[in-house]
């Protein structure tokens, strides 16, 4: 009995293993990214995006990531809610819109900003205005 | 103390060859883990990291909840119903819970009986199920385990493709649980099911599974 009350617990505790931390640092990325872009600092904007963000970015703008992170049009907002599973995050803005990240060796990077559901958010992608 | 190993080595044995096999999981899991992270262009984590992650734990708990569930349902199932020609089965004309004479409960207990099963009541009742009631208790604490890890391994993939996470509610209502559960489940009634059939025309000479060699396929619930 002790060992099936040991699973469980267990199993929420790997659940939840190393979350607060890993929710932080999800948080000052979102807010690293939106604050930048908002101030039209493209090097710290660029800087919170994953490579292949960054170079899906400046293939579709064709200029450099600093340049054309400014023309991605985003609401931004206050963050109402961060969630962690693994190395894979979703925040979510007063706007409406989420921002998804992916934990790199180098931290916490955005992999996709300014998306909406579209259809059912659990079956159906959101719609980003920028993803990799 | 080699007596000691003699006398225990089929839970020494089976206990070894379980962690060798928990420690090769970990090892061959987390390569394949990372091979997924590199064609996602995401970098790899630490072995240490993936073995205390839902990724790992769901795997493993999966398979623990249907091998509990497997001897759960064989302790049960092994009391009301027989397989003729079977030694895994009863006796013809045995099935039920017998009479406490042939039980040893109670006033029949021997000297060397287990305190509860000469005890009356409650105490009697629950250790003459207590085998069945700890594989239970074991059996859906795993499966629990497995929903819990299952569901957080299921929102990574989720957030990987810019969708929405589901709840543990949501979770054990989607195809990703119920396949991981039954793709468990229907091997495990499948290897002992046929082990109990098998064993009523093959042997397998000194293991006390099987028969003796020259017993007749008839004869049922004679182990060697």
């Amino acid at each position: 009995m002790r060992l099936a009350a040991l699973l469980v617990v267990v199993a929420a505790a790997t659940a939840g293993c190393g979350q607060s931390d890993d929710r932080a640092a999800v948080r000052m990325t979102t807010e690293r990214f939106i604050t930048a872009h908002a101030a039209d600092r493209g090097e710290t904007a660029c800087a919170a995006l994953t490579q292949d963000t960054r170079a899906e970015l400046e293939k579709q703008e064709s200029s450099a990531c600093a340049e054309a992170v400014g023309s991605v049009e985003l609401e931004g907002g206050a963050i109402t809610r961060v969630e962690v599973a693994m190395t894979n995050a979703k925040v979510d803005l007063a706007s409406g819109e989420s921002v998804f990240l992916s934990e790199q060796a180098a931290g916490w990077r955005i992999a996709a900003v300014g998306c909406r559901p579209q259809g059912d958010p659990r079956a159906e992608p959101f719609d980003c205005e920028l993803e990799a | 103390m080699r007596q000691f190993v003699k006398h225990n080595g089929l839970g020494l044995f089976f206990g070894a060859i379980f962690l060798a096999s928990l420690v090769g999981q970990a090892l061959v899991g987390h390569a394949d883990f990372n091979h997924i992270q590199a064609q996602h262009h995401d970098d790899p984590i630490s072995l240490g990291r993936y073995v205390f992650s839902s990724d790992f734990g769901v795997d493993v708990m999966e398979n623990w909840q249907s091998e509990y569930l497997q001897f759960t349902l064989y302790i049960l199932m092994t009391v009301w119903l027989l397989q003729q020609g079977s030694p895994e089965s009863k006796e013809l004309g045995k099935e039920g819970l017998e009479s406490d004479k042939e039980q040893k409960v109670g006033e029949h207990a021997g000297a060397k009986s287990p305190a509860w099963a000469r005890a009356r009541g409650w105490r009697q009742t629950l250790y003459s199920n207590s085998l069945l009631v700890v594989m239970t208790a074991i059996w859906l604490a795993s499966w629990v385990a497995s929903s819990i890890t299952g569901r957080v391994a299921y929102n990574a993939d989720q957030f990987d493709h810019q969708q929405a996470a589901v709840t543990w509610a949501q979770y054990v209502a989607t195809s990703d649980f119920w396949n991981r559960t039954l793709q468990n489940w229907q091997s495990e009634f499948l290897a002992v099911g046929s082990m109990a059939v098998l064993a009523i025309y093959l042997r397998q000479r000194g293991s006390p599974e099987s028969k003796p060699v020259g017993a007749p396929h008839s004869a049922t619930g004679i182990e060697s």
